[in-house]
């Protein structure tokens, strides 16, 4: 399911772009000049080499930190409750262009972002005294920002990219508990799944 | 919606306790859905085919973030769940209480229980009302709220405490007067005044609860192990004076107050530390002395315990001690020792003496002690008894001493081992006649020595017993050094007299001597013995412990043995570890030595003597020249045979010329090769009609000979002529040239002798045939025993110089010299 819900934006922004990592782009016309706030790295793709790889050697950790934290019937049931069925993730094509994969690397850093502020917001009420796992996804939520801007620098100075679509996931805030706790696990398991791609494939 | 499967209800709150029922409806008619509660399944009741319902009965609290219950169908992977959350029950607020310090506001306090916070619910709110002034308030805190006082208009209250949360509301009621709801604040500012040293004044004050409040205030001192308590009435400062205090000693006093008129908690308690002043020492130091003799003069050890702290009343700064001589004749001295010294040596001018110590504090100075040194001294002839230490210590006890005494004291050493030995004493009263002395420093194996000691009225000590003993007698950890002598074939003795029975670990009461032999046989005077390692050996017992010599007899002569020597106590042996060996030597060596040393002795002192001797033995017995004047033979001659014989003179002896045939050097001729050659001739001394004739010729004055001798004498000394060509020379004077000579004469003497070929060999007498380059000659047999053939030397006749028989082979060929050639 594919979201440009109005209601999910603002929060996006307060997320994703409060460090300064760019141009909010669902709200850049598609004419518009590509400009970065700040002047890029010059390695830029080696630091998002190194982001991809950071990011990577913890998801797993994230991933089994959550599920613990949620209790049964998560750890023992992780096929059917936190399987890597996220049917509107963005697709990522590692045989592509550079440009074909920094756009779709965007695409995923965006989905991603959102939906790990979703869960959380949800495990702070949750598992209030779960503080590894607050920990835990605070970092990658940084880490992820990051890289969003560096990819975005690397899109707009290199391809002139300045504007790409994005879609989100579903906004869980209105769903039950049980129903918060699996769709984020489903979706750290997916996290963990695609980012191992990713960074094998930069 | 499009899900296969719905669970009701979703995110339930419930208390703990409650029945709740959970359902599911699902699409398909599934009959093979379970659901799970916690990982355990939950038994249901299916009330069409779609719906089930799971009745669960007094739900528990597990955690405050929800129970998970789910349910999945037996195919598909659509698990579906949903959260109840179990809050605990509310509890009421338990000791819900409310006083005041200070009279503007009050403190109520209570147990709130446990917290019934859930993701679903907050923690429970409390809220207090009074229902006089109908006030209300919301607390905060969970176990704590406070409450403004009505200034003067209220003294009574009536509290509802309230707990309120999602699920439930308790409350609590509290009615009281205010007055009796006082809790003071702790005193502060405490203070001593008029600190001495049995005294103090101490002084504090109190928080005001009002002027018509009269607080209640209880002080309490801690010192010298004990507790005093008192109390004080307060309105504003407190005030109590400390008296009975020991001087120098630290206080802890502590104060606390509640209200007077109606108790209801003390306050908290404040304390403060003071030290009584410091006074003079109250006890004389218990001093003892050790009293020596050097060179004559009396020399005094004093010791001192120090005062304890309750005697000291103070830091002791100084030990003084006076020194008076009883007999007047030498002035009093005085010596102060600093502190924190125990002891002192003093060398006396003169023994009789009385010995004052007091110690002094920077206050005053302690009652004196006094000793007083005797030139006698005392019983020191006491015999020694043994004791027998306990666990309590050791118990001593004496006889009652006719003469009056004022005490009696017991002094014994704590490290015997060790010098110094750290002296110790403990003083008695003059009706004790009996103690037990007890120190953690005894240790078993150790032997303490004790002496008890009367004092009398002169203050004079005398000893009156002596006891020896151990705190526990341990067995013998060493055995003595063994040395054994007089070794002889049937016995030897053994001796270990530096062993020393005082410092052992037990009373020695004698010692075995184990011996171990082949044979196995014990003699009298010994036992069999079996020792731990099942040897069977002799065993002699030694009873008296200062017998440190021991026989071993009736040995077997060339036998192995081995012996131990041990010492034996009341509580066991030494270690049967060392055992030393030994052979016992042949019973014939000792004879045979003493025959064959003196013999052996006797024959190298006649050898010593022979070689020492030995020309003088060879002049007397064999000398190289016979002195004919000495010889004996010739006396036999003289008195049997000739009568007429008689020694030659020298003067009447004839030099002789000898004719050396001088052939040329290599010339070896065969027997049938002839070659005549020229006769040269020597002259070995000029005859008198060649005096002045010149040829070449070398002189012998050999007056042992006589010509005819010389002419029947065939020797291979050849003179040599003053210019003899070197082949001639090098021929006489290497020995092989030499022996080619006498080959070659050798070789004629085989054949015929050519008249030309004779030639002249002479050998003087003095000289050994043996010695020098003759030594070479028995390479040719028959010509040694020619030359050193000795000639008597005697004057004889011409006509009975006869020549040798010339059938003597080798004879004749070396006798080449023909009559007719001899000039």
């Amino acid at each position: 399911m594919k979201v440009l819900a109005a209601g999910v934006v603002p929060l996006l922004l307060v997320l994703h772009w409060k460090h300064g990592a760019g141009t909010p782009l669902p709200i850049t016309p598609v004419n518009a000049t590509c400009a970065t706030r700040h002047p890029c790295h010059s390695n830029l793709m080696n630091q998002i080499r190194n982001q991809l790889a950071q990011l990577n050697g913890s998801a797993n950790a994230l991933f089994i930190l959550y599920y613990t934290a949620q209790g049964e019937p998560f750890p023992n049931n992780l096929d059917k409750l936190c399987g890597p069925n996220v049917t509107d993730f963005p697709p990522f094509h590692a045989n592509g262009t550079e440009k074909t994969r920094l756009v779709e690397l965007y695409r995923i850093i965006a989905y991603l972002g959102a939906s790990l502020g979703n869960i959380t917001r949800d495990q702070k009420v949750l598992n209030p005294n779960a503080l590894s796992l607050h920990s835990k996804l605070n970092a990658t939520a940084d880490i992820l920002r990051g890289l969003l801007s560096n990819v975005l620098c690397r899109l707009c100075n290199k391809y002139h990219v300045a504007h790409v679509d994005v879609a989100y996931g579903p906004d869980t805030s209105g769903k039950d508990v049980f129903q918060k706790k699996k769709l984020g696990c489903q979706l750290l398991g997916k996290y963990k799944q695609v980012i191992a791609v990713v960074a094998q494939a930069f | 919606g499009q899900d296969p499967l719905f669970i009701f209800p979703k995110d339930k709150l419930v208390e703990e306790g409650s029945n709740v029922t959970i359902c599911y409806v699902s699409k398909s008619h599934q009959n093979n859905i379970s659901c799970y509660l916690e990982g355990v399944r939950m038994q249901g009741e299916q009330l069409d085919p779609n719906v089930s319902v799971f009745n669960l009965n007094h739900v528990a609290f597990i955690r405050e973030t929800g129970t998970n219950i789910y349910c999945k169908p037996g195919q598909g992977d659509g698990i579906k769940g949903t959260v109840l959350f179990v809050s605990k029950v509310l509890q009421e607020p338990k000791d819900f209480s409310c006083e005041t310090q200070d009279f503007m506001t009050l403190n109520c306090t209570w147990d709130p229980g446990s917290d019934t916070g859930l993701l679903k619910q907050l923690s429970q709110s409390y809220t207090l009302f009074e229902s006089f002034s109908g006030k209300k308030t919301l607390c905060k805190p969970k176990s704590w709220c406070l409450w403004q006082v009505a200034p003067e208009s209220q003294d009574m209250y009536n509290f509802t405490l309230t707990a309120e949360n999602y699920l439930r509301k308790r409350s609590v009621h509290l009615l009281f007067n205010l007055t009796h709801r006082v809790h003071p604040m702790a005193p502060f500012n405490i203070l001593f005044k008029n600190v001495s040293a049995t005294s103090a004044t101490m002084t504090w004050k109190v928080h005001s609860i009002g002027k018509y409040y009269t607080l209640l205030c209880q002080v309490e001192l801690y010192g010298e192990g004990k507790v005093t308590q008192h109390n004080v009435s307060v309105k504003v400062d407190g005030a109590h004076l400390f008296s009975g205090l020991e001087p120098d000693t630290e206080y802890l006093a502590q104060v606390r107050c509640a209200n007077g008129d109606y108790f209801w908690k003390w306050s908290e308690w404040t304390h403060q530390n003071f030290t009584t002043a410091e006074a003079a020492p109250s006890e004389a130091p218990d001093v003892w002395r050790n009293v020596k003799t050097v060179q004559g003069r009396c020399v005094v050890t004093l010791f001192w315990k120090p005062l304890s702290k309750p005697q000291a009343h103070g830091k002791i700064l100084f030990y003084n001690i006076v020194i008076e001589y009883l007999d007047r004749t030498s002035v009093s001295e005085v010596l102060s020792i600093p502190a924190p010294a125990s002891g002192t040596e003093l060398p006396l001018n003169q023994c009789s003496s009385q010995i004052r110590i007091t110690a002094s504090n920077s206050v005053g100075t302690s009652p004196a002690s006094v000793l007083v040194v005797s030139r006698e001294p005392g019983n020191e002839e006491v015999e020694e008894e043994r004791v027998k230490g306990t666990e309590d210590g050791f118990p001593l006890s004496w006889n009652p001493q006719p003469r009056h005494v004022t005490g009696y004291l017991v002094e014994w050493c704590e490290q015997p081992r060790d010098p110094p030995c750290d002296l110790q004493w403990k003083n008695l009263g003059p009706n004790v006649t009996s103690t037990v002395v007890s120190s953690d420093a005894f240790r078993p194996g150790v032997r303490y020595n004790f002496r008890i000691y009367g004092i009398s009225t002169e203050r004079v000590p005398y000893l009156l017993a002596r006891k020896t003993g151990y705190s526990q007698e341990l067995a013998p950890s060493d055995n003595p050094q063994v040395v054994m002598t007089n070794l002889t074939s049937h016995s030897f003795t053994l001796s270990w007299k530096n062993y020393s029975t005082e410092s052992q670990t037990s009373f020695i009461q004698g010692y075995h001597v184990y011996l171990k032999s082949k044979a196995g046989r014990c003699h009298s005077g010994s036992e069999k013995a079996v020792l731990s390692d099942d040897v069977v050996c002799c065993k002699y017992k030694i009873d008296n412990p200062e017998q440190k010599t021991f026989v071993v007899e009736n040995l077997q002569p060339e036998s192995f043995y081995e012996f131990l020597v041990t010492p034996y106590t009341s509580v066991g042996e030494g270690p049967h570890d060392a055992f030393a060996k030994v052979t016992t030597p042949d019973e014939y060596s000792p004879t045979l030595i003493r025959i064959l040393l003196p013999t052996v002795f006797c024959i190298l002192l006649i050898m010593i003597t022979c070689y020492l001797k030995s020309q003088w033995m060879k002049e007397k017995c064999y000398p190289d020249i016979p002195d004919p004047y000495k010889s004996s033979v010739l006396s036999l001659i003289k008195s049997k045979e000739n009568p007429h014989l008689t020694i030659m003179n020298i003067k009447d002896c004839v030099p002789d010329s000898i004719e050396v045939l001088n052939k040329q050097e290599g010339t070896r001729k065969s027997l049938t090769e002839t070659e005549s050659t020229k006769p040269t001739y020597l002259y070995l001394l000029p005859t008198e009609k060649r005096y002045s004739s010149p040829g070449p010729c070398i002189c012998f004055e050999n007056f042992t000979y006589n010509q005819a001798a010389s002419d029947s004498a065939s020797c291979g000394h050849v003179p040599v002529p003053p210019k003899a060509p070197p082949s001639q020379l090098g021929l006489l004077t290497s020995p092989e040239n030499l022996l080619k000579a006498l080959e070659k004469n050798y070789m004629n003497s085989l054949g015929e002798i050519p008249a030309g070929e004779t030639s002249l060999n002479y050998v003087s007498q003095l000289a050994s045939p043996m010695s020098g380059d003759m030594s070479n000659l028995p390479t040719n047999p028959p010509e040694p025993a020619l030359c050193s053939e000795y000639k008597m030397q005697m004057a004889i006749p011409l006509g009975l110089a006869s020549p040798p028989s010339s059938g003597s082979s080798s004879l004749s060929s070396i006798t080449l010299l023909d009559e007719g050639e001899h000039y």
